[in-house]
């Protein structure tokens, strides 16, 4: 009895602590060695000075879109309060990659495969992550979204194999987190997390209690779109503010909806699966055999996912739906009962093809210098009046601002030019606008005033270009203050 | 406090004789009889008046320092429940006896078990709790009953005396003397009890008919300090109105889901009122209840805790009657409340003492359970007014109260943490298979104000009345 608590304690500790401490750290290391790949995201920083200082700008940004998760930025928002940059980084890539190997151990576990096991399969993943060369695929938001998608879909599968409660509220809880690591994933996650009740409908036991599995599999989920939603009222006044790029960015939007969701006929042959299995069962529970079904046919879901949108243009997310495909798959595999060595052959084979996978992907353009961009701006500005106040717009423009300390330049979310002029009445006003390609095509400016960048908006005049960024003056009656000012100079 | 010694082989005593208040005369300083301590009261003057020249000196530091020392609070409480609750999934949490182990050992010889049942003016239940002990699947002879009643309660008296009682069952009259509480008669059964284990029920509990057995071979296989073994209570009436549907879903995820929980972490368990299973001896060393205490049940627990004694959890119920009365209900819960704000005093006298006893991580878990419940109904309504005044309002006053950190921390306990605690209640409706009652769970937040009501309540009656005993009020569902 002594014997097994040892080994039961020996293989926790070596799965759940060493395995993941340090295949997380040599995943830093190697990360370090390719620039950028650590940072925390492209704006998610930015959002956090903000928050820290406790401006609007930064509750704006953590709620305003569903393309910049929230999700990401809270969990990075200790380390950043904590921690000075690049150390913050360097934390919360570590921890969210922690992360990433314990819900491998989790996901795998459950099927009932063994210590060793469960090592190759961590290493498997940190080994395609390396080989991959896919910068974007190791920034923590891939990394929380790969973890929490892991945890699903493995949650998911178990609820179908076993039927325990517990299976019910991970894949709520993991299913509503998901949400919140922002729109490429609300259909993957609503469809496993819509499952959940239907998925017991097989054996009769199960069956009559489906109202207790909706409330318990859903409400997590509802509850975090509902907060969503209030946050986006009470901060931006508008419930639906997070999702209006969308209606920009997609001419028919009433297509999309349903084809987010259409992926979820996917599903359908291993839901028969699964009731087929568990209305021949004495107890509740379709087995092993179901439960790899759900994890294929959501591995299936997330590959298609991704292709809509691309094929509405909006494929510059792909990459976590990528590695969260891949990561399910090679879950999959891990938990067939196999020879050790089979098992090691076949991971590895896995990781191999994977990279002609992730290979295809379109890299992350290298950034440009923040400081440069800032400086000249900030020049030009003061070269032309000592009044001057330039808004950097959007989630480009946070992350533009992350190593500033000037008071000149400030960042902007929900750009509205007649308020800014009464805020700052007397001030030569300036907006700094990103170029709208990818993702910054979200950003809310571009749905407000489309053709800013080409052509400036009513009251904003074309001032210069600095690298892809383009500044507009705010042209407004001078005021009294400035005609006496003038008139003095004269 | 594992240097108390006990009074065994003192047999053959009369009522007369025995001192139900030994507790607090040999030792004074772990009962409730005196409230607060002369240090204590100075320290919470001393910290009164911190708070009040602060407020008068720094009004926004003050306030700031006051709300951000909440918030971390409320942080570590939304963090211990998911702990507590993911511990309640481990398969120590609690202790399983299936019918077929139980009818395995037989023909055995079965312990004496003494059952103490503590009633006063409650007459129209005695008949019903009769015939419910009598029905345990327990042999007759090894049952040793007592039905502990006040000598001036003439009703019930005369309403068991009506009786005729089974073998093994006898009334125990309880001298009229103060304090009339209900640990003070459980006391003197203690001292008259026979069995080699002891359990205690409410006149209205109808516990599962293989309980004591279960609880023997719980004791028979558990190590030998667990010496308290708990029964899971729950509620018989969920449906006899919206208060009892909220009373059993709370009753369900602390029964259910806490409590599997703490015995898992090793913890200290705060006792449930009855259906604790207790070895005989060890109760009488340890002299029994404070009888001050008006939830000696949670005193106790914490006793054991202190002593090296653990608990663990059954897997069986006692069906008890849900208060179905508002006004019962809030005092009924201020009592509770109460008694755990006197537990919280008394264990606390010397808090150094308490942390070498019970350790670091069980000193953490007695912070954070007896007086981290307390605490935090108390505090409620003032974050949920400032919730409500920062939506329908948005005055810059209530955001100044919050800078960065504080704001993020306090956001995720308004939405995260909140949602966890009705989550809870939902699981373990779940857990019992109440499903119908999962979707009054969501209704949970109105509960948690009529909580707070009797949170003030019980904290202004422990400085005005510590020892009124404001006695919960049975047999409403029969009346219904």
């Amino acid at each position: 009895m002594d014997q097994d608590r040892k080994t039961y304690r020996l293989v926790r500790l070596l799965t759940g602590g060493v395995t993941p401490v340090l295949l997380a750290g040599a995943l830093l290391a190697f990360a370090r060695l390719h620039d950028g790949a650590w940072e925390p995201g492209v704006q998610v920083a930015g959002i956090c000075r903000e928050l820290i200082a406790g401006t609007t700008e930064g509750r704006q940004a953590l709620f305003g879109s569903c393309w910049m998760a929230p999700l990401p930025v809270l969990f990075y928002l200790p380390f950043a309060w904590l921690l000075p940059e690049p150390v913050a980084g360097w934390a919360a890539f570590f921890a969210a990659w922690l992360f990433v190997f314990w819900a491998v151990r989790e996901a795998v576990k459950a099927a009932g495969v063994s210590g060793w096991r469960i090592v190759l399969a961590q290493a498997a993943l940190a080994g395609m992550m390396v080989v991959s060369r896919q910068p974007q695929a190791l920034q923590i938001a891939t990394a929380l979204t790969t973890g929490l998608a892991l945890l699903t879909a493995a949650s998911l599968a178990d609820w179908a194999a076993f039927r325990r409660l517990r299976d019910v509220v991970a894949t709520g809880a993991t299913g509503a987190f998901l949400l919140l690591c922002g729109i490429s994933f609300f259909g993957p996650a609503t469809l496993a997390v819509g499952l959940l009740p239907f998925a017991a409908c097989g054996h009769r036991e199960t069956r009559s209690r489906f109202q207790a599995w909706l409330l318990l599999g859903w409400l997590p989920m509802v509850y975090t779109a509902g907060v969503w939603l209030l946050m986006n009222r009470l901060i931006l006044g508008d419930s639906f503010y997070f999702l209006r790029s969308v209606q920009h960015l997609v001419p028919r939007v009433y297509l999309f909806l349903p084809a987010v969701l259409a992926p979820g006929f996917l599903l359908v042959p291993a839901l028969i699966a699964t009731w087929a299995i568990d209305a021949r069962k004495a107890t509740p529970g379709s087995g092993g055999t179901a439960a790899s079904a759900l994890l294929i046919s959501l591995a299936l879901v997330l590959m298609a996912s991704a292709q809509v949108y691309r094929l509405f243009g909006l494929g510059w997310d792909t990459v976590k739906l990528s590695v969260c495909v891949l990561a399910v798959l090679m879950i999959a595999l891990a938990r067939l009962r196999q020879p050790f060595f089979r098992l090691a052959v076949s991971l590895v084979l896995f990781v191999w093809l994977s990279t002609l996978w992730l290979g295809g992907e379109a890299p992350v353009s290298v950034p440009e210098s923040r400081d440069q961009i800032c400086k000249e701006v900030e020049d030009h500005v003061n070269a032309r009046t000592q009044y001057g106040r330039i808004f950097v717009l959007g989630y480009a423009g946070l992350d533009l601002l992350r190593d500033y300390t000037g008071e000149r330049l400030v960042p902007n979310m929900d750009l509205h030019v007649g308020s800014q002029r009464r805020a700052y009445k007397g001030q030569n006003l300036y907006v700094l606008v990103p170029r709208p390609v990818g993702q910054v095509r979200a950003e809310s400016v571009f749905w407000k005033y489309p053709d800013i960048y080409e052509q400036g908006a009513e009251r904003l005049l074309y001032a210069g270009t600095f690298g892809s960024w383009r500044l507009f003056e705010v042209v407004s009656a001078p005021t009294q203050e400035q005609l006496d000012e003038w008139k003095k100079v004269r | 406090m594992s240097d108390v010694t006990g009074r065994q082989g003192e047999d053959h005593k009369t009522v007369a004789d025995i001192d139900p208040l030994e507790l607090s005369r040999r030792r004074p300083e772990w009962s409730a009889s005196q409230p607060m301590t002369r240090p204590q009261k100075a320290f919470l003057v001393a910290l009164l008046a911190f708070v009040a020249v602060s407020f008068i000196c720094v009004p926004l530091k003050a306030a700031q320092g006051v709300i951000a020392v909440c918030t971390l609070f409320y942080v570590v409480s939304t963090l211990y429940k998911f702990v507590v609750i993911r511990a309640s999934l481990s398969p120590s949490a609690i202790l399983r006896f299936s019918a077929k182990e139980i009818a395995d050992c037989e023909p055995r010889e079965w312990p004496v078990f003494s059952v103490l049942v503590p009633m006063y003016k409650e007459p129209e239940t005695v008949k019903q709790m009769v015939a419910s002990l009598a029905a345990m699947d327990y042999p007759a002879d090894k049952k040793d009953v007592q039905i502990l009643l006040e000598a001036d309660d003439e009703v019930t008296l005369a309403a068991a005396r009506a009786l005729t009682l089974p073998s093994g069952f006898r009334v125990t009259e309880i001298p009229k003397s103060f304090p009339r509480t209900k640990p003070k008669a459980c006391n003197i059964g203690l001292h008259l009890a026979k069995g080699e284990y002891l359990v205690i029920y409410d006149a209205e509990d109808l516990p599962e008919k293989d309980q004591l057995k279960k609880a023997v071979l719980a004791f028979e296989t558990s190590p030998e300090k667990v010496v308290c073994v708990q029964s899971r209570l729950n509620y018989y009436n969920p449906q006899q109105n919206v208060l009892t549907r909220w009373f059993t879903a709370e009753y369900s995820a602390w029964f259910d889901l806490q409590l599997p929980g703490l015995a898992a972490l090793g913890a200290v368990i705060p006792l449930g009122g009855t259906s604790n299973h207790f070895k005989t001896k060890t109760l009488q060393a340890l002299m029994g209840w404070d009888a001050y205490n008006v939830t000696e049940d949670c005193d106790l627990g914490v006793r054991l805790g202190r002593a090296g004694y653990a608990t663990r959890m059954l897997e069986t119920t006692t069906w008890e009657e849900a208060c179905s009365d508002l006004r019962f209900w809030i005092k009924q819960r201020t009592r509770w409340q109460k008694g755990y704000i006197q537990t919280w005093f008394v264990h606390m006298r010397s808090p150094l003492r308490l942390l070498k006893e019970l350790g670091a991580v069980n000193f953490l878990h007695y912070q954070l359970l007896v007086g981290g419940g307390t605490f935090s109904v108390l505090i409620n309504p003032l974050f949920w007014a400032m919730a409500l005044v920062w939506f329908v309002f948005r005055p810059e006053g209530v955001a100044q109260l919050f800078p960065g950190p504080v704001f993020a921390a306090g956001a995720a306990c308004l939405f995260l943490g909140n949602f966890v605690f009705i989550y809870i209640n939902l699981l373990g409706c779940c857990k019992r298979k109440r499903d119908g009652l999962m979707w009054w769970s969501l209704l949970t937040p109105v509960y948690w104000v009529m909580m707070s009501y009797s949170g003030w309540r019980a904290f202004i009656q422990f400085f005005r009345d510590p020892f009124v005993w404001e006695k919960t009020q049975h047999g409403l569902v029969k009346k219904s």
